[in-house]
């Protein structure tokens, strides 16, 4: 008895312990698991995170997302994908999501409707509208948008009468797309990521594939594995690098002294293509007179890699073609990036690479729908589809949306005219809007020096996050002048959180990719299908329920959605593809209607993954995605044009030449393609202009349009004939709508039409500043005075010393604050930090994993954990750009509205960055600053 | 003395039975090596061919 | 018939973590607990290589030999699991294991090891077959449906292979043989006293 009692009085004293003292149940409860007895539903979306666009399987029950599988049918992922598509089941938690419509009222978040949320918003704007003009506002779409959804969101700027609309594009790609673009035509990836299995060497620069677009290298390895031969050039020894058969390590903002390097080998040992140049390149001589200035010395001695390396890469791309190339943001992101991205075009040009399977320039995209956004969506320079601000294209547009010219012109400020740039005046209608990257200066500037009636007074950020964009320390001086912040987001964002704003800012919650349905392009211009997996999760609502809901209160829904059928405040997505199919006429978006691309998604086994072409089946000849340029009317049933400027292909069949874009010749040389260059079955045999419908009837094949489509093509050309029948008769005969032109090294209307090199605005190299100036100071570029010299002149380099640069991991995305705040994909990277070399560490006294200041040349600063690690040189630090949730030092934990902070939150690297804005598109320099560190 | 054995005897018998309780006395005689636990209904021979299919149509360099 | 095996190709490995999240995600591991990790060596230095681990599902498993309440069995076609009711969390299994596959979750007010958690090549435990109970403690049961481990099936670049040995060992052969017959991963230059030129793979 005595024994047992003792027994049973200890277990007792147990169980008095304080409940406080024990932690959770072992067995966590599991979140939303398949259960036996209930029915599985599978439906098929594409990742909303790269622009490799992975296919996802998701398994449901009862609605309730359960489980995931892989997509091995998907053509451009066999079923793979990386962390973040692994753990894209957790969108369906929702745990940190902002779940209602919030605002700041004295600093403390509170809750309102919908409906108040949008009355008070739209009350706000009205006011600010009548106040300081419609230029006022700076509304911010976003590349994570669908097609549709992008669209809608350019279209909504258009509506309100403001130019001053934008995406991530800006900052991604802008310069390779204007770049390229102005080289040859279009300015997006050449071939695919499959097709570089084609490949015989492979050439990245600036690009870390294995962390930036993981999938991707399954192709790139592939490709390896057959003979093709890698070379990476990086200021980095990165994961990408680690798999390279050769590595150079090149200092951050010297690409084009690299590619003079490469071309001086080209030419001297006669590597390049002479008859390629001949027959379908114009101005390569001017390159070659600059190409003298790049001997091996100069090369190395600002570039940082040796003479016998730049030869051995130059000797493997020449004798192993064809190759490629690949670029990312390692090279767009510098103020100079729009000519750095024509040289990169120029080499394969040389090299003879482009236009051919294997070759071409792949430029990989960053964020699953930004090629989607920079085609069809918000840009402050171009409407849809690359047609611009000119009258013309205004009229066009205005046509196609149905709506009266005059009434939008209306819609604009139309006082007075503001300086264009170089003293031109115009309309703010026709001047670019202010970019992404300078809203803050829209915000700061004075405003006698704007191209517009006032500052920016609200700003309207509808996906997009703020911490990927550079000077964090005025962006917060910015957010606290305006007027009014709204962010229309799954999550607060770094921006909710990073200023001290006290009122007058509102959280709506916007629904992800997940919840609704659409369309998004991928890297290589195919657009995919997406299917809605689960309903909006607690308030939140798809971005083209919100856009319009936003313009009834407005005053315009009905002239926006004139041709678009709206159930319950929502907009009907396939009626809005079809509207860009009926006005997209500039790059082909006008074949890939909803019917095609839903066929492609059920049948999407039946594409080979080499060549991406349906050889069989309900899709067959097409190829997977219907590719842009997809020419004419979903009816004439065009397969997409997989490789760009093929001319072993008919144009019926994905063929293509370069694209007549600057006329017949210029300064006495031809501009337009050789005798003897043109597409198969081309009739004609020789160079020709792009068409309209004069040329139609010189040719006499203006008889061959039906009566309905002479009505409309009378007096128009292949960009605006909204009928189709130009591009169809004239594909009917073999020949490219856009002309049959040449290439052209030369760009006359560029800063510099030959590509020079011009050492970064904050260099590490103060002695090369004389030889390698920037450019002077402009007055109204882009409606803004942007500065260069006067930031240059100055030698930053002594008192910060360290290259500062950034980039990619490959668990989080972009601003990082929707992996952040997803529970599987934070423990992979639970903290900030900044990689430094072990030289730079002993100079400045830090060890490994210690808590460290860095601060920026402009004097923003940042706290972060030192990783000391040889992947950067000695000279060199860098930061991953994704995080967000500290500034200066600050956890601003108790900033986030309740349940809504990440899981995990550090230091934004553009805290710390600087001024740098590219010379053609405003890209902002990212990649080159300067900064010092030191032990916190 | 006697009174000494009989109290001895007494607790022998009174005590002894103690150790006869079947209340958690379930001791493991561990026999190395031999699965201790529950029963799997472990289907993979059923579905071999069915893996294997499955692995090549997924996970092969198609 | 063969054993079920996993391999990584660590000529192929990115370190993408894909693995690890595809497994967390399908078994909802606990945070604090990656059945399956990527390591990295000679991170950010020529020679960098990545392979991704988990249970290797061993024949003659340590684990099992080691256990002192025997909670691990054998499948027919040798996945290696184990009964988490009769686990006593010990930690022995950890100790014996090369790859470190034992994992535990931190329990109560003095963090002490709790029920002993790994991979499972996705074939769940000794519960019932795909039921909730199961669920719960092992994670989901792909083996019973047909399918193969999660990891495997979406590694990104094709590195990891999970499956029927045989099979795997033919999708490898076909990469080495395409590869030239040199993978250079592990201590072929030991083996063979080959000397790479400086920073050029073969």
């Amino acid at each position: 008895m005595k024994v047992s009692g003792a027994a049973l009085g200890s277990g007792a004293l147990i169980g008095l312990l304080p409940l406080s003292c024990m932690r959770q149940a072992t067995t966590e409860e599991k979140r939303n698991f398949p259960r036996p007895d209930l029915q599985t539903e599978y439906r098929r979306t594409i990742c909303t995170h790269c622009s490799v666009g992975c296919g996802i399987i998701a398994e449901l029950q009862n609605g309730v997302w359960v489980g995931q599988e892989p997509d091995y049918e998907s053509p451009f992922n066999l079923g793979g994908h990386c962390a973040k598509g692994a753990a894209a089941r957790s969108h369906g938690f929702g745990h940190r999501r902002v779940k209602y419509p919030m605002k700041l009222v004295n600093g403390a978040w509170t809750r309102l409707s919908w409906d108040q949320a949008i009355n008070e918003i739209g009350d706000k704007l009205l006011k600010i509208r009548q106040e300081s003009g419609p230029d006022a506002l700076f509304f911010c779409g976003s590349s994570k948008a669908s097609n549709e959804g992008a669209y809608l969101q350019g279209k909504f700027a258009a509506f309100w009468g403001t130019n001053n609309v934008d995406n991530q594009a800006r900052i991604c790609h802008s310069t390779t797309v204007d770049g390229v673009a102005n080289t040859w035509g279009y300015g997006a990836m050449t071939n695919s990521y499959n097709d570089m299995r084609n490949s015989k060497a492979m050439l990245f620069l600036g690009s870390n594939a294995a962390e930036a677009h993981p999938v991707a290298m399954l192709q790139i390895l592939r490709a390896k594995e057959g003979g093709s031969k890698m070379i990476v050039v990086d200021p980095r020894f990165t994961r990408t690098a680690a798999h390279a058969d050769i590595y150079a390590r090149i200092r951050s903002g010297t690409d084009i002294p690299f590619i003079y390097g490469l071309l001086w080998h080209i030419f001297k040992n006669g590597w390049e293509d002479k008859d390629y140049i001949a027959r379908r390149v114009y101005a390569m001589d001017d390159i070659r007179k600059e190409v003298e200035k790049w001997p091996p010395e100069e090369v190395e001695n600002v570039s940082g890699i040796p003479k016998d390396k730049v030869y051995e890469i130059a000797m493997t791309m020449a004798k192993n073609r064809p190759s490629t190339i690949v670029w990312c943001m390692g090279v767009t992101q510098h103020h100079i990036a729009s000519h750095t991205v024509r040289l990169f075009c120029i080499l394969q040009l040389a090299l003879g690479n482009i236009g051919m399977s294997g070759g071409g320039a792949n430029i990989f995209r960053g964020h699953d729908n930004v090629q989607g956004a920079t085609d069809v969506g918000p840009n402050c320079h171009t409407l849809s589809c690359y047609y611009g601000l000119a009258e013309g294209s205004w009229k066009h547009w205005a046509e196609v949306w149905g709506v009266d010219y005059e009434w939008i012109k209306s819609r604009f400020d139309m006082s007075r005219q503001y300086d264009a740039g170089g003293g031109k005046m115009a309309y703010t209608m026709n001047i670019p809007g202010i970019p992404v990257s300078r809203w803050i200066d829209g915000v700061m500037e004075d405003k006698n020096n704007l191209s517009q009636k006032d500052n920016i007074r609200a700003v309207f950020f509808q996906g997009h996050a703020c911490n990927s964009q550079t000077r964090g320390v005025h962006m917060k001086q910015a957010l606290e002048k305006l007027d009014m912040l709204v962010i229309s987001d799954p999550h607060p964002t770094h921006m909710a959180v990073m200023s001290d704003r006290k009122n007058d800012t509102y959280l709506l919650p916007t629904a992800t990719q997940y919840e609704t349905y659409g369309t998004a392009t991928a890297s290589n211009r195919a657009l995919q299908w997406r299917e809605k997996i689960i309903e909006p999760l607690y308030e939140s609502l798809p971005d083209h329920t919100i856009l319009y809901k936003l313009a009834k209160k407005l005053g315009f829904e009905k002239e926006m959605f004139k041709n678009i059928k709206v159930t319950n405040d929502e907009p009907l997505i396939e009626d809005v593809l079809r509207e860009i199919n009926r006005g997209a006429w500039t790059i082909g978006y006008t074949g890939q209607s909803p019917e095609r691309l839903k066929l492609h998604a059920q049948h999407r086994g039946t594409f080979d993954p080499l060549t991406l072409k349906a050889e069989g089946g309900p899709c067959k000849g097409d190829y997977y995605g219907l590719p842009w340029p997809c020419w004419g009317k979903p009816e004439m049933k065009h397969p997409g044009t997989p490789i760009l400027y093929d001319p072993s292909k008919p144009v019926a069949e994905g063929g293509l030449v370069f694209r007549a874009a600057w006329g017949a010749d210029y300064n006495g040389a031809s501009l337009l393609a050789a005798d003897g260059v043109y597409s198969k079955g081309s009739e004609i045999k020789t160079g020709y202009p792009e068409f309209t419908s004069d040329i139609l009837k010189k040719l006499g094949w203006w008889d061959e349009l039906t009566p309905d489509e002479k009505k409309a093509a009378e007096g128009k050309n292949w960009k605006t004939d909204l009928s189709g029948g130009i591009q169809r008769v004239v594909i009917k005969h073999g020949c490219a709508p856009f002309g049959n032109g040449r290439a052209r090294c030369n760009v006359w209307t560029y800063p510099d039409p030959i590509p020079l090199h011009r050492e970064p605005l904050y260099t590490p190299r103060f002695d090369l500043v004389k030889k390698y100036p920037t450019y002077p100071d402009r007055k109204a570029y882009w409606r803004l005075p942007t500065r260069y010299q006067s930031i240059q002149s100055v030698n930053h380099s002594a008192k910060y010393p360290l290259i500062f640069t950034s980039g990619r991991l490959v668990e989080y995305e972009g601003g990082g604050e929707e992996e952040r705040s997803d529970p599987w994909l934070a423990k992979l990277r639970p903290e900030m930090f900044a990689e430094v070399n072990p030289k730079d560490a002993a100079d400045a006294g830090i060890f490994n994993g210690q808590y460290i200041w860095l601060e920026g040349a402009e004097g923003g600063r940042i706290k972060v954990r030192a990783l000391i690690t040889k992947r950067v040189g000695p000279g060199t630090v860098f930061t991953p750009f994704h995080f967000g949730g500290w500034f200066q030092g600050k956890d601003l934990y108790d900033k986030y509205p309740e349940d809504t902070a990440p899981y995990v939150r550090g230091e934004a690297c553009n805290t710390a960055t600087t001024y740098g804005y590219d010379s053609v598109t405003q890209m902002q320099e990212t990649k080159a600053t300067l900064c010092r560190i030191s032990p916190a | 003395m006697k009174r000494i054995l009989f109290m001895l005897t007494a607790m022998a018998v009174l005590v002894g039975p103690v150790g006869c309780s079947s209340e958690s006395r379930n001791v493991t005689m561990h026999k190395p090596g031999i699965y201790k636990g529950a029963k799997d209904p472990v289907l993979a021979l059923k579905n071999q061919q069915e893996l294997i299919d499955r692995l090549k149509l997924v996970q092969s360099d198609r | 018939m063969a054993r079920m095996k996993f391999l990584c190709d660590a000529e192929r490995c990115i370190d993408c973590n894909a693995c690890v999240t595809a497994c967390n995600n399908e078994h909802d591991v606990p945070w604090g607990i990656n059945r399956r990790h990527v390591v990295t060596m000679s991170d950010g230095e020529s020679g960098e290589k990545s392979i991704s681990v988990a249970c290797m599902h061993c024949t003659d498993a340590p684990c099992a030999a080691v256990c002192p309440v025997d909670c691990f069995y054998f499948t027919p076609d040798g996945i290696v699991l184990h009964d988490k009711d009769l686990c006593i969390g010990c930690g022995y299994c950890f100790y014996a294991c090369p790859f470190g596959a034992p994992q535990f979750p931190e329990e109560n007010s003095f963090a002490a090891r709790g029920k002993m958690d790994k991979c499972t090549f996705c074939a769940g435990g000794p519960l019932p077959d795909r039921s909730v109970e199961e669920y719960k403690l092992y994670g989901r049961n792909r083996i019973a449906e047909g399918k193969l481990p999660l990891c495997a099936e979406m590694c990104a670049t094709k590195a990891l292979l999970g499956g029927d040995g045989d099979v795997v060992s033919d999708i490898y052969i076909q990469r080495v043989v395409k590869r030239g017959g040199r993978p250079d991963t592990w201590g072929w230059n030991t083996a063979y006293n080959f000397k790479p030129e400086k920073e050029k793979k073969p």
